[in-house]
């Protein structure tokens, strides 16, 4: 389905959103406090101090490709996975051989400059966009081989697991998957298929899987 | 007519101390909670305030003891520290290091282990069913695992009592010990009603619940809001958990729960190897509380590390570990989950995960290739949790934001297999330590065929369920879910670490009462399981057994 790695090919088009005008942040009023401190924070998440300079450029650059933000970085993905690794977030486990998470983020980044230097003489960051999809592409291929040392495997569940937690915490990446996002203390009133609440709103592509679309 | 139990409120008033109000939490019962001091040698010490260690306190304040629980978490309040939100819920996972190996490395947190006052309970879906009578003698029947040293008839009447006290709401119940539930089944959303029509298609028997979350007002918890946020804690007290169905009528009969109380060792006297109380630590300060008894019930992975760390002359392997027991046994059910796409919104996060199951295939099926069975149920997860099935298939950037943009048309089933107890894993301690010094826990994991036979065969029954009903494509991801075992019951010393009623056999007022002591899982989730446990162990405790000296 894919034209070129983390790529779908569909996406180049111009296409209008598959809920148009679902705005959940619109909804704010109905959240409890606590929750709606909480996600209103994440448009404008504080400076985490994680990352160092030169790591700061290559994991914005990884985070965004992993997360499809290399045209429109609307998503503060950078921002919140580094508040996390700052305030010690983990999952509450790590493989044995992988270091702590922490530590991990910093070797593998590390890696991934190494990588681009063989690759194009640069680092990550800097490399061309179709080398830098290359590259990461190349460690997810790798399944549970080594990478420097690593399981390809386990870094690459450490990466996405970061990435993915920040995304879809984000109200806009709601916003394009028709989420709703918090709801207490209203709760929902027309559960069921093919039933919406007054604030939901219809899939326009309801026949739009990517999947079978891009077979 | 389905309801409260007569009398029910008569031995447990939980729900009724709760406000009426709006509000979750009854702060006066909490501010004017009894307090023991360190000093004091109180009847009994508990490790732990989830699931087991819950009703153990609440029974036996209830029984005039002097009782206090510790927990290492907070003393949560729905209403200031839970929030409707995936991400924002993370505290409420144990999140301390833990180091994970073998050769199917399991992941800790979020997925099985709870923090602070309720425990995993806190975050569980909410499902309650019952073991089944064959689980409890899994090696004579089927020739695998292990036999508990008693029987399901010995434990029914604690299921009853706790399914009234949660209470537990469903259809009639079928299998196993076929019995009835004193709630009404709920109404199912979209996953529920795809997960029934799938069935019926497919020939698969199907039943709404059993689920502890109330149907209709229960004491001052209100009904259910169905806003699907149960696995990020319920603020609405509708879904059950300790810290509103056991704890707050344990205070009122004068028990205490410490929170945020780190228990590091138990300590042991050298002359007459019985428990002392425990050392924990507390606002930054080590201290000791001296009890007559102790009780552990920190779950699957930090029960056997507390016996391991708690190491001394007389135990010098770890305490109760003579016979290389602790730790050993660990469980973790095979919980594929397969979701299946359809061109209707399914919207599968609006309603309660739990929703609907089937124990068709619980029990041994001589067809199948392999001994023990699976369950299957309603799963809903959430975007990021959804992000990871996306994920599972290859898919990052811009393909995945695209997969991910289908959210509301997928149905998600999960499959519970009853993955075997195996002497290899197991928990033992890791060359790391954590922020108080001691030593992490190292989890070690390997399937063995029959595991994977039965996670294969699960998967293919979901898929029959998801086409059955329409879906045009399924995906699954493989996982596991809950953790049972690690010290467990048995009838002697070499073949376990706790007796018929959780007492060590090494250390006689010594007692576990939480998950880690069950023999065998069956395809049940365990909470309900492991509350009747404990349950069965406060009673015989109450009967006479206080310090340690029935037996």
């Amino acid at each position: 389905m894919t034209g070129q790695p983390g790529r779908y090919e569909g996406q180049q088009s111009d296409r209008r959103p598959r809920f148009p005008g679902f705005d959940v942040l619109g909804q704010a009023g109905h959240w409890d406090r606590v929750t709606r401190d909480l996600v209103t924070g994440r448009m404008d998440p504080p400076k985490g101090g994680f990352f160092t300079g030169g790591e700061t450029a290559c994991a914005r650059a990884l985070l965004n490709l992993l997360t499809g933000q290399e045209d429109d970085p609307r998503i503060p993905v950078l921002e919140m996975v580094d508040a996390r690794l700052e305030a010690g977030e983990t999952d509450g486990w790590r493989y044995a051989d992988m270091p702590e998470d922490g530590q991990a983020w910093r070797d593998t980044l590390a890696y991934l400059d190494a990588d681009a230097a063989q690759r194009c003489g640069t680092t990550f960051a800097a490399a061309a966009e179709k080398d830098q999809l290359a590259l990461i592409q190349a460690v997810h291929d790798l399944k549970s081989g080594d990478w420097h040392g690593l399981n390809a495997a386990h870094v690459w569940s450490l990466w996405t697991r970061y990435a993915c937690t920040a995304l879809y915490a984000h109200p806009v990446a709601w916003n394009e998957i028709g989420f709703p996002g918090p709801a207490y203390p209203r709760g929902y009133k027309n559960a069921g298929a093919g039933r919406l609440e007054p604030f939901e709103v219809r899939d326009a592509r309801p026949s739009g899987d990517p999947v079978r679309e891009g077979a | 007519m389905p309801g409260v139990t007569p009398g029910v409120r008569d031995r447990n008033e939980s729900a009724w101390l709760l406000p009426n109000d709006g509000s979750r939490t009854n702060h006066r019962l909490r501010r004017c909670m009894r307090r023991f001091a360190d000093t004091d040698e109180i009847d009994l010490v508990i490790v732990g305030c989830g699931a087991g260690g819950s009703v153990l306190l609440q029974r036996l304040a209830r029984a005039g003891w002097r009782v206090a629980a510790l927990d290492a978490g907070p003393f949560w309040d729905p209403d200031a520290d839970w929030v409707s939100d995936e991400a924002g819920s993370h505290r409420l996972y144990w999140t301390e290091p833990r180091v994970i190996d073998g050769t199917d490395p399991v992941p800790m947190g979020s997925n099985n282990s709870g923090r602070g006052v309720g425990g995993s309970m806190v975050h569980y879906a909410g499902y309650t069913p019952r073991f089944h009578p064959s689980d409890f003698v899994t090696r004579t029947a089927d020739g695998v695992g292990a036999d508990w040293p008693f029987g399901y008839a010995e434990l029914r009447p604690y299921y009853e009592q706790i399914e009234q006290e949660l209470p537990v709401a469903g259809d009639h119940w079928p299998w196993g010990d076929p019995h009835r539930y004193p709630y009404r089944p709920h109404p199912v959303g979209g996953n529920g009603e795809i997960f029934l029509r799938g069935a019926r298609a497919a020939g698969v028997e199907a039943r709404v619940g059993p689920v502890a979350i109330t149907n209709g007002r229960f004491g001052n918890r209100p009904h259910c809001i169905y806003r699907g946020f149960c696995l990020q804690g319920c603020k609405v007290n509708a879904k059950a958990s300790p810290l509103i169905t056991h704890v707050p009528d344990a205070l009122a009969h004068g028990a205490e729960v410490r929170a945020d109380a780190m228990v590091t060792r138990i300590a042991i006297d050298a002359e007459t190897g019985r428990a002392l109380g425990v050392h924990y630590v507390r606002d930054g300060k080590e201290r000791f509380q001296r009890a007559a008894m102790v009780a552990v019930a920190g779950y699957s992975i930090e029960t056997p590390r507390l016996l391991l760390n708690s190491a001394c002359p007389r135990f010098p392997d770890g305490v109760g570990n003579d016979f290389d027991q602790v730790g050993r046994y660990l469980m973790v059910q095979g919980a594929p989950q397969t979701a299946g796409r359809f061109d209707a919104e399914v919207r599968m996060y609006k309603a309660p995960p739990p929703e609907v199951s089937s124990e068709q295939f619980y029990e041994t099926d001589p067809g199948r290739g392999a001994r023990r069975g699976f369950s299957i149920q309603t799963v809903s997860p959430l975007p990021i949790t959804w992000a990871e099935h996306v994920a599972a298939q290859g898919h990052w950037g811009g393909a995945l934001r695209e997969y991910m943009s289908d959210y509301v048309h997928w149905a998600t089933l999960g499959a519970l297999c009853e993955f075997l107890p195996l002497p290899g894993n197991r928990v033992t301690l890791a060359a790391e330590k954590d922020r108080l010094g001691l030593p992490v826990a190292q989890f070690a994991y390997s399937q063995c065929g029959n595991d994977r036979a039965l996670a294969t065969a699960a998967q293919s029954v979901m898929e029959d369920i998801l086409h059955g009903a329409g879906a045009d494509e399924v995906i699954t991801i493989q996982r596991y879910a809950h953790l049972v075992g690690g010290a467990r019951m048995a009838r002697d010393q070499r073949s376990g670490v706790v007796d018929q009623f959780g007492r060590s056999f090494a250390v006689p007022n010594l007692y576990i009462t939480d998950g880690s002591v069950l023999p065998t899982q069956g395809a049940a989730n365990p909470a309900l399981t492991i509350m009747a446990v404990a349950a069965r162990a406060a009673g015989h405790l109450a009967a006479g057994a206080r310090g340690g000296s029935g037996r």
